[in-house]
């Protein structure tokens, strides 16, 4: 594989010498630097608003001892450079240390020295500018020609191509070309005085390829329907409702309502309502929740590119895995960094994340999800009196603290008597997190299986994550509305 | 940060390289953004991480005469790159489509405002020794209380120097400083083990505005009365918003609003509202960029254009005047420039932000306006933002309680509410004398009436 120029610097006589001069001064450190080129097209009613490139370069100097965390940014990879700044950044753990109530260490794992590509049909450097702008075009004019109520269209295109080495005390090198892809669509449309809004996104870690799938082509139209869809839309009554969430909401519920609580280091900070509950019986008795951000999760969905929530490795070279979250109801795992698994005593599940190498690994998920058991999604309906069928989301947060959680739901149909009825815009659900687990009552089969990606922030970063699941009903949920 | 004459010489450079290079050239704009930064840690109530870091970067933004614009950056600072990231920019603008509505970058302007204190020495001479003290006053806050049992938390201070220069002739930079101090308080009732969290945070410009102690006694005074909480029955009744709950339901979404770009795609609940009564006789708010020493506040916007101060709501008045703009959308409506252009960084291009946000008090004390409700809620803060182009919102109460003959009670577990914004600002009846300035936001205590609120008790 091809080393990018500027990451050459960073060779086994530079690692020595790194190792070297840490000497016995500190326990750990790592060094992550990455230069991301990109380009972004940005076209509002048919029109060209930015269409731009960019060259950034990140690299991060993280040093530990005892407890102590040391970090030093800079953004020249010059390597008498990154020499000073490496001692700058052990001066910082010393510093650090010496002020820590709580000592610990990193426990030692074993080195990664590979390479690893994201396989592309089409590399993204080799398409024109001209034919990425053909293509965003293409979806605005089908987004504006849709309907005359069709008032606003904008699409967005992003990719870029990173190369990304890693280098740790471990003896850890790692090289990595990653290319991402996304593809964003807003439509607003309006009928009398009623404005209403959709957004729809494709994306992951591919090539240009990842733009020829049905999805993708389908994405303005499908914008474009939904949004003239929500003119009809009636505002909700609020009240407490059975509630049936399709792939899309459940896994953005099991991502916030579930999964922060399983990060450890919210554990360690006491900020988890899930410390202390490993083996207790958190949920229904029939749901398994994993996180699983290996490679290989797109062609499970048949898609011909890897989900935005995967990764080979994570931030701090560990490889990516699958990690159960809940089996059987039981809470099983919380997902870890070096040092949250180093100070919990269990082997690291590859969770430490990080938005960019100038920020520093945090516990992130990457694909969660709820696995799928055996109900039919019409029965499912068939089977509620008085509920509510939710499907995808806007947004949605979670105090880890307390539990307490909301989603806003992009579409909803009332239930009545088991028939799918009337649709209903701007649903907001409530529920405590530990009292929603229980109350689920039925979890759809792999027919429906299904995930949505997104950008998730924690701490001022973003990471990309992905999180899916079958339909799953949940009893007895507060619906808020205007009325 | 000190090579200013290489940023000038640069920039000056790039400028003629577009002027030459690019076909139908109309004009061109080169932003440079420097900083420094610093970063202390907190978790666990213990001091965990440092940080030092840098970041600089130019970007280019190149109009042809048919509108087209081109942009492009990078964090390398030197001709070759310049001149590698202009002809990208070239490309992108030849690739781009025609836009009538463009009129010109800024034109030069003869005066500037002179804002005072956007900068603070003391930057210079604060050791990462000296910010790890203030991390300290917070530490000291969650060891004396007997309910607190953990505290995340953070210091950071940066100084921050942008350049703005186009081919209009316009030159100009400013230098400022940040420092913000954050608390998240963890407190638990050691009898029923419910926990609950307070978080508070402060973002000044100066030094000695930061107090690492009282943030963290704000945010342990949050914690706490997140303690105890209930659920309740659903029924209209008087809300009252804490200044955080006024920024996320008032403050907030008229700055959406109020965004000239929003208003030119008709995507404003407030489109149709100019010089119409949008709210009661208590708001009255201006958008204000001249204050000294505010953190919203500079000399000139992210298009080199000078800031001002600008009424927006007067007695409830939606003044027609009250509209932020950039150049562009300026330019499309044929009004000046309000000076609002914002750039998160040098990566973005200008999109429209406010300034500092400040909302005319008023003269009850907020003791007052608790006294007089019979039964109500307190509301400190929603996670939930409204649909800027119709002004619903429906949400969660995040932090909440209930206020029960004028005392602040039991705090509130899923309880949700709705409103139409319109109909929030109609009924606000009384705003507080006392105020809290959060970043670019003056925010007041808020009474409205006749709030739907959703309990989940059965």
């Amino acid at each position: 594989m091809e080393i990018k120029n500027e990451l050459k610097l960073f060779d086994n006589d530079f690692m020595n010498h790194l190792t070297q001069e840490a000497g016995n001064q500190i326990d750990y450190w790592d060094i992550r630097a990455t230069i991301s080129v990109g380009t972004t097209i940005d076209f509002t009613d048919q029109k060209s608003t930015e269409i731009s490139s960019y060259e950034i370069t990140n690299c991060g100097i993280r040093t530990f001892v005892n407890g102590g965390w040391g970090f030093y940014v800079l953004k020249d990879l010059d390597k008498d450079l990154i020499k000073t700044s490496f001692l700058k950044s052990i001066k910082l753990a010393k510093l650090t240390e010496s002020l820590t109530k709580h000592k610990f260490k990193i426990k030692e794992v074993n080195p990664i020295n590979k390479n690893f590509k994201i396989k592309t049909k089409r590399k993204l450097v080799d398409v024109d500018i001209e034919e990425k702008i053909l293509l965003v075009k293409h979806h605005e004019k089908l987004a504006s020609n849709y309907s005359k109520k069709v008032k606003n269209t904008h699409t967005i295109y992003m990719d870029s191509v990173k190369s990304y080495v890693f280098l740790n005390s471990f003896g850890s090198n790692i090289y990595q070309d990653l290319s991402y892809l996304r593809l964003l669509n807003i439509v607003y449309s309006q009928k009398g005085g009623v404005i209403q809004r959709s957004i729809n996104s494709v994306g992951g870690l591919g090539g240009f390829e990842i733009l020829s799938t049905e999805k993708a082509e389908n994405l303005s139209v499908k914008t474009a329907q939904e949004s003239i869809q929500l003119l009809e839309a009636k505002s909700p009554v609020g009240g407490k409702f059975t509630i049936i969430a399709d792939p899309k909401l459940a896994g953005t519920l099991i991502h916030e309502a579930l999964g922060h609580a399983c990060e450890a280091d919210l554990v360690l900070s006491k900020e988890s309502i899930l410390a202390g509950r490993i083996g207790q019986e958190v949920a229904f008795d029939d749901i398994n929740v994993v996180d699983d951000p290996s490679m290989g999760q797109g062609s499970k969905f048949g898609l011909p590119y890897e989900l935005f929530g995967s990764y080979f490795v994570d931030d701090e070279g560990t490889p990516s895995q699958k990690t159960v979250l809940i089996e059987n109801g039981v809470f099983k795992n919380y997902l870890h960094n070096l040092e949250t698994s180093s100070r919990m005593n269990v082997p690291p599940n590859g969770h430490g994340r990080a938005s960019s190498s100038s920020y520093k690994p945090q516990v992130r998920m990457g694909f969660t999800y709820i696995e799928p058991k055996d109900w039919n999604v019409d029965e499912m309906i068939q089977d509620t009196k008085n509920g509510i069928l939710c499907e995808d989301f806007l947004y949605g947060y979670t105090n880890p603290t307390t539990g307490n959680f909301q989603f806003k739901c992009k579409f909803s149909y009332k239930i009545k008597n088991g028939e799918k009825q009337e649709l209903m815009r701007d649903v907001a659900l409530s529920g405590m997190i530990l009292e929603a687990l229980k109350k689920i009552s039925a979890i759809g089969d792999k027919n429906t299986f299904g995930f949505s990606s997104g950008i998730c922030g924690k701490g001022g970063q973003s990471v990309h994550v992905s999180d899916g699941g079958p339909y799953i009903r949940i009893e007895n949920i507060t619906v808020g509305g205007l009325n | 940060m000190e090579n200013t004459i290489d940023i000038f010489e640069l920039a000056n450079y790039g400028i003629k390289i577009a002027e030459k290079k690019a076909p139908n050239f109309k004009c061109a704009e080169i932003f440079v953004g420097k900083s420094e930064y610093t970063n202390i840690e907190l978790e666990e109530n213990s001091i965990k991480f440092s940080e030092i870091g840098s970041d600089h970067g130019v970007s280019i933004r190149i109009y042809n005469k048919r509108g087209s614009l081109g942009f492009a950056f990078t964090n390398k600072l030197n001709k070759r790159i310049i001149e590698k990231i202009i002809k990208n920019a070239i490309k992108m603008m030849n690739a781009g489509t025609a836009d009538p509505n463009f009129q010109n970058l800024p034109l030069k302007y003869k005066t500037y405002p002179n804002v005072k204190k956007l900068y603070d020495l003391n930057i210079k001479t604060l050791t990462i020794e000296d910010s790890i003290e203030y991390v300290k006053e917070l530490i000291t806050v969650c060891e004396d209380d007997d309910l607190a049992i953990s505290q995340s938390g953070d210091f950071t201070s940066s100084c921050n120097i942008s350049y703005v220069f186009n081919s209009n002739n316009i030159e100009v930079f400013e230098k400022e400083t940040i420092f913000s101090i954050s608390s998240n308080i963890i407190v638990k009732n050691e009898s029923t083990g419910e926990t609950s969290n307070g978080y508070e945070s402060q973002i000044k410009r100066k030094l000695k505005d930061i107090s690492g102690t009282n943030t963290a006694l704000e945010a342990l005074k949050n914690a706490k009365r997140n303690l105890n909480r209930i659920k309740i029955k659903t029924k209209k009744m008087p809300v009252i918003l804490s200044p955080k709950g006024t920024i996320n339901l008032i403050l907030n979404p008229i700055a959406s609003a109020i965004n000239a770009e929003l208003f030119q795609y008709k995507r404003s609940f407030l489109v149709d509202k100019r010089e119409k009564v949008i709210g009661s006789e208590y708001l009255t708010l201006e958008d204000n960029a001249l204050i000294d020493g505010a953190v919203g506040s500079s000399n000139f916007d992210g298009e080199g254009v000078p800031c001002k101060n600008k009424k927006i709501i007067e007695k409830g008045i939606f003044l027609k005047s009250g509209l932020l703009h950039n150049s562009y959308t300026a330019g499309k409506e044929g009004v000046e420039s309000t000076g609002n252009a914002s750039r998160r960084s040098f990566s973005s291009v200008p999109s429209i932000g406010i300034s500092n946000f400040v909302i005319q008090t008023g003269t009850s004390s907020i003791e007052e306006m608790i006294q007089d409700v019979k039964e109500g809620i307190f509301l400190n803060s929603t996670g939930d933002s409204a649909n800027i182009a119709t002004g619903d919102f429906s949400g969660l109460i995040s932090q909440g309680n209930v206020i029960k003959n004028g005392e602040i009670k039991q705090a509130l577990n899923e309880t949700m509410f709705g409103i139409n914004l319109l109909d929030l600002f109609k009924n606000i009846d009384a705003v507080s004398k006392d105020y809290r300035i959060y970043g670019p936001f003056k925010a007041p205590y808020v009474r409205i009436k006749d709030v739907q609120i959703i309990g989940s008790k059965n």
